[in-house]
Formats: C-alpha cells, sequence, structure tokens
C-alpha cells in the first residue's frame, strides 16, 4: 500500500466513522435516557438523506441550507415518535424492540412506496479534491469529518453546561431519582429523541452526498450504529466517538487490503470480543 | 377438571392434526401449499428461538444459524454426494456444534448485550456466507441444490419429492416432531429450572443450579432446531444466498415470538403462523403489503400486550365486565 492510498483509506475511514458517530449518538442518547434501543433510527437517517435531496432537487436550496433543514424536520418527526411509539414503552426491552422494529418496517415501506426503489444521487457538498504533496483528499469527505466534529462538540458541550444537557445526565443515570428531583423525564426523553433523529439526519445527508440514497441505505447502517455503540459502551457519548472512530478506520484501511466484506467481519469480529471480554463496551460502566 | 373437560383438549389436538394431514386433498395449488410450508418453517424457527428466550436471552443469530444448517446441508449433499438424511441431521448438528463453541462465552453476557451480540454473530455468519464465494457462491447464491432423495419402502411407498405435496407432509411432520421435543423439554424440570433462570440468575444460582450449563443447553438446542429448518430450506428452495438470513429475518423471528406472546408454549406458533399467513393473504398489494404486517403488529403490541395468545382471556374479561356492569344497572 503506498502512503497517498493510505492516506485516502485513512481520510475515507474518519469520514465514515464521523458519520457512524452522528448516527451513534443519538441512539446512544436514546438508550441513555428511555433504555430503548432504537432500531428504526437508521431509517431517520435513510428519511434524513431523502429530505435534503428533495429540498435541494425540487426546491432549489443549496446543501448548506437543506443539512439543517432537513435536521429540523426530522428531529420534528422525533416528537411524534417519542410521544406515541416510544413513550409506553420506556424501559421494557421486548415490546420497545418490536415497536422499533415496525415503525422500521413502516418508515421503509414507505420510502419504497413514496421514492421509488432506484438509488438516487446528491449533487457533492464541493465537488473536486485537494491536492497535497501528490496526496489527493477528497473535500466532501473532509467536510463531513469538519460537521461531524462541530456537532459532536456542540453536543458535548449542551451535555456538560446547560441545565437540559445535567437533566439528561441525571435521568440516564436514575430515572426514578430525577424525577423525584423535578425533572420532566418525558421532556427530556422528548429532547432525546429530536436530537437524536436530528442528527441522524445530518448523518443520513452526509452520507447521502457522498455515496446516493436507498430506502434500504438505514438497514446496514443500524448495524453498524449499534455496533458503535456496544463497542464504545451503551449511553455513552465518548464511547460512541471512539468506537465510530475505530469502526470507521477499519471500514476505510482494510477494504483496500482485503475486501469490504472482509472489513466488515473484522470489525464485528473485533466488537464480538471487546463485548466478551468488557461486556459493558469500552466507555461502560455499572 | 371433570373428565369430559380432560378429554376435550387430546381431541381437540388429534382433529387438528387430521385436519392438518388432510390439506393437500381439497387444497389444490402449489402457491397455498408453499406458503403453508413456510408456515412450517417459521413455527420451527419461532418455537426453537423461544427455548433460548425461556432462559431470559434474545437471540438475534436465529437467521444465521438457520444459514449454517442451509447451506452445511446443501454443500454436503452437492460436494460430497452424501445422502439426505444424513445431510439434513448434519445441517441440525453443525449450527448446534457452532452454538456449542459460542456458547460458553456468549452465555455470559447478559440481556440487551446478548441480543446485540448474536445480532453481530448472525451477522458475521452471513458476511462470512458472502465472502467465502469458492465454496458459498456469495451473493450470486448457491444454485441446483438437489432435492431430497427418494422415500422407497418396497413394495409399499415411493415418495419422490416433485411437487409441494410431498414437501407438506415432510414438513409437517418435521414440525410436530420438533414441537414434541421442545414441548417435552419446556414441561419438564429442565423447562421449570430454565424459567427459574429467566426470573432471575442469582436466586436460581444460590439453589445450587448450574446456570450456565442450563443456559447453553437451551442456546444449542434452540439452534439445533435453527439448522434442522434451513436443512429443509436448503432442499425445498433449492437456491441459497446470504440475503435470505439477513438481520431483518432475525428480527422478524423475535417479532412473531413477542407478538405471539412469550409466556405460552403455544404463543410462538401463533405469532408465526398468523404473521406469515395474514400478510400473504394481502399479496397483491405488491408494494405496500408490508403495512399490513405493520398495522398487525402495532395493533398487537398496543392492544394485547401480553401477545396473540391472550386475546381469549382478554375478550373473557371483557364480557364478564360487561354482564357484571348490565347486572348491576338491573
Amino acid at each position: 500500500m503506498t502512503l497517498a492510498l493510505l492516506a485516502q483509506s485513512i481520510l475515507n475511514g474518519l469520514a465514515a466513522g464521523w458519520v457512524y458517530v452522528l448516527l451513534a449518538v443519538g441512539l446512544t442518547l436514546v438508550f441513555g435516557i428511555m433504555n430503548i434501543v432504537q432500531f428504526a433510527h437508521g431509517e431517520i437517517y435513510m428519511l434524513g438523506a431523502y429530505c435534503s435531496y428533495f429540498l435541494i432537487k425540487l426546491y432549489g436550496f443549496s446543501f448548506w441550507e437543506a443539512l439543517p433543514l432537513s435536521a429540523l424536520l426530522v428531529g420534528l418527526l422525533g416528537i411524534v415518535l417519542e410521544r406515541f411509539f416510544f413513550r409506553p414503552f420506556r424501559g421494557r426491552f421486548e415490546p420497545s424492540i418490536i415497536v422499533a422494529v415496525g415503525l422500521m418496517v413502516l418508515l421503509q415501506t414507505t420510502a419504497v412506496v413514496g421514492f421509488g426503489t432506484s438509488t438516487k444521487s446528491m449533487p457533492g457538498i464541493i465537488p473536486g479534491v485537494l491536492s497535497v504533496s501528490g496526496i489527493t483528499l477528497s473535500w466532501d469527505r473532509l467536510l463531513a469529518i469538519l460537521v461531524g466534529i462541530v456537532l459532536v462538540t456542540a453536543l458535548f458541550l449542551l451535555i456538560q453546561k446547560t441545565k437540559i444537557g445535567q437533566a439528561m445526565v441525571a435521568v440516564s443515570q436514575d430515572t426514578d431519582a430525577a424525577s423525584l428531583q423535578g425533572i420532566d423525564v418525558n421532556r427530556i426523553s422528548a429532547v432525546a429523541m429530536v436530537v437524536g433523529c436530528a442528527l441522524a439526519a445530518i448523518a443520513g445527508s452526509l452520507m447521502g452526498s457522498i455515496f446516493s440514497t436507498s430506502p434500504f441505505m438505514g438497514t446496514s447502517a443500524i448495524t453498524k450504529g449499534i455496533a458503535v455503540i456496544i463497542l464504545g459502551g451503551l449511553g455513552s457519548i465518548p464511547g460512541a466517538v471512539a468506537g465510530g472512530l475505530i469502526l470507521g478506520l477499519i471500514d476505510g484501511v482494510v477494504p483496500p487490503l482485503l475486501s469490504s466484506t472482509m472489513a466488515s467481519i473484522v470489525g464485528f469480529g473485533v466488537i464480538i470480543i471487546v463485548l466478551l471480554l468488557r461486556p459493558r463496551g469500552l466507555f461502560g460502566h455499572e | 377438571m371433570s373428565k369430559g373437560a380432560r378429554l376435550v383438549k387430546p381431541a381437540s389436538y388429534t382433529a387438528l392434526i387430521l385436519l392438518l394431514f388432510s390439506i393437500p386433498l381439497f387444497v389444490k395449488g402449489a402457491y397455498p401449499l408453499h406458503v403453508l410450508i413456510m408456515v412450517g418453517i417459521n413455527i420451527i424457527l419461532t418455537s426453537s428461538l423461544r427455548t433460548i428466550a425461556t432462559t431470559g436471552q434474545i437471540s438475534l443469530a436465529h437467521a444465521g444459524f438457520m444459514a449454517i444448517g442451509a447451506y452445511a446441508s446443501a454443500l454436503l449433499m452437492m460436494k460430497l454426494g452424501l445422502p439426505f438424511w444424513a445431510t439434513f441431521l448434519i445441517g441440525g448438528i453443525a449450527a448446534a456444534l457452532i452454538a456449542l463453541l459460542v456458547g460458553y462465552p456468549f452465555v455470559r453476557v447478559r440481556r440487551v448485550y446478548f441480543a446485540m451480540l448474536t445480532l453481530f454473530m448472525g451477522t458475521v455468519i452471513r458476511l462470512t456466507i458472502m465472502e467465502w464465494r469458492d465454496l458459498t457462491g456469495g451473493t450470486s447464491g448457491l444454485l441446483g441444490i438437489p432435492p431430497p432423495n427418494l422415500i422407497v419402502i418396497p413394495g409399499l411407498l415411493n415418495i419422490a419429492f416433485d411437487s409441494k405435496v410431498p414437501y407438506y407432509y415432510f414438513i409437517l411432520v418435521l414440525v410436530l416432531i420438533s414441537l414434541l421435543f421442545l414441548y417435552r423439554i419446556d414441561s419438564s424440570r429442565v423447562g421449570r429450572t430454565l424459567l427459574a433462570i429467566q426470573q432471575g440468575d442469582f436466586v436460581a444460582e444460590s439453589v445450587g443450579i448450574n446456570v450456565t450449563n442450563f443456559k447453553v443447553f437451551a442456546w444449542c438446542v434452540g439452534c439445533f432446531f435453527a439448522g434442522i429448518a434451513g436443512s429443509f430450506y436448503a432442499h425445498y428452495i433449492r437456491v441459497l444466498t446470504p440475503d435470505s438470513f439477513g438481520v431483518m429475518q432475525a428480527i422478524y423471528i423475535v417479532v412473531y415470538m413477542v407478538v405471539g406472546g412469550r409466556r405460552r408454549f403455544s404463543g410462538a406458533i401463533l405469532g408465526a403462523s398468523i404473521f406469515t399467513l395474514i400478510p400473504e393473504v394481502f399479496r397483491g398489494l405488491k408494494e405496500y403489503q408490508p403495512f399490513v404486517f405493520v398495522g398487525l403488529l402495532f395493533i398487537v403490541i398496543f392492544f394485547l400486550p401480553e401477545g396473540l395468545v391472550s386475546l381469549p382471556e382478554k375478550v373473557r374479561a371483557r364480557i364478564r365486565k360487561r354482564r357484571g356492569i348490565s347486572l348491576g344497572q338491573s
């Protein structure tokens, strides 16, 4: 492997990694606060991608306008999902999985019926490449990394510095104790869901512009997203960042050496081993 | 229980089994039989998943273990020319052996983490099949799998697997044997021990139950039947692609089990049957068809949280309540 190829692989891996992180922090927030594994999170990501696609193609928005709009629209959908689908099943593993699976099939079928099964490609964020001493790095991947870093930092600050963020931490540590302190658990759940959905929409839009959109893009994404949060430890945001970057790098560096299927086998193999050795993940605790 | 009531149950079971055996006499046409055959496969998958779930662990690797059985049986018959009956059993045994191999480390991981661990295990199995192209045909699939060998009992029987009818009888017998076996486990001392483990590992452990062994046992038995279902599927469908054993398939088996009702043995059978049959009835809706599945799923999970098996109790309670109110008014 030449140095140039290695640099590109690492960049591709980091770009994929930050997209995984954006997807996974929502999953981990919803798990931490509502104790629900949100299997339909991949479909939220898919809807985000389509939302941006239609905003750009039909309404003539630029990518930078479409990105926050799509996050807003899909975030609002999060309120509906929390109130009507997940609130009744908070903390109940089996029924919540079934509801999430129902949503998964519902949203995917809606996308198939509404948007068709053919893949759609968006115009790239910024076409072209950056050449530094013989190494070419594509701009869209650099930007995906940048967006990922900015948003995750913002989320981190939100959680650390604001009252609502601290309330989220309290609920994730002990729901009953938090509600005894006067924290409105339902409201905090809704906030977690909205933030999670908005970030997933942005992740989907970024991935959709780097590759393309398809109604089935959520299914493989959700397995990756779950892998990331399990690797990092359920409910932990630093864990999601570490997990996302590790998996992203495996996905970036292994394919040129072996194949993309092998990259996934290696990635999941690593997680299985981590889970067996540290059942709570890298950053998990109990 | 009166003597009459005691006889009703065996009598109704006998009647049901006779009815199931006579179906091909009045159901003509390949498609309805195909649907019933798929119902049979799903019943075996769901009931065996329930055996694992009685220890409080949900497996999302069931489609993966089905794939192991399917590919093992198909490949042994195609590449080594072993007879069907041998490969059919080896399919189940292969799945059980792999389950045993990973079982002890796996069962130490609990609840959500176990579910996720098995999700990744199932994914790794599917990806390995995709990657091992020389052996499995990769994503383009394993084609030309032979049907089961002729069943010949000289002068008496000569069954060739050339239409849906023999397959229907095959799966019917297979379902009955599997259910009998799984039911025996469920209603035995072992079954009660498994249930005790579900209610609390530590309590079970403290009364001297070797929780780990029992969990591994349930896991291996469950995976064995997933493998057997896979063996049958391979020689019935006769084309295997890794996509038939994806995450969604694994999740669907869990859905069948939960919407059927976890509490009772019949829940898995009911869930698998109804959730396979009803969407098929609406096949004409084409791409809109999954909405039927979703609608059914939401109705059950919101209105029958204990699953379909709780419907009679619910209805009875409702009637009693109404009668109570009307009596109160008069």
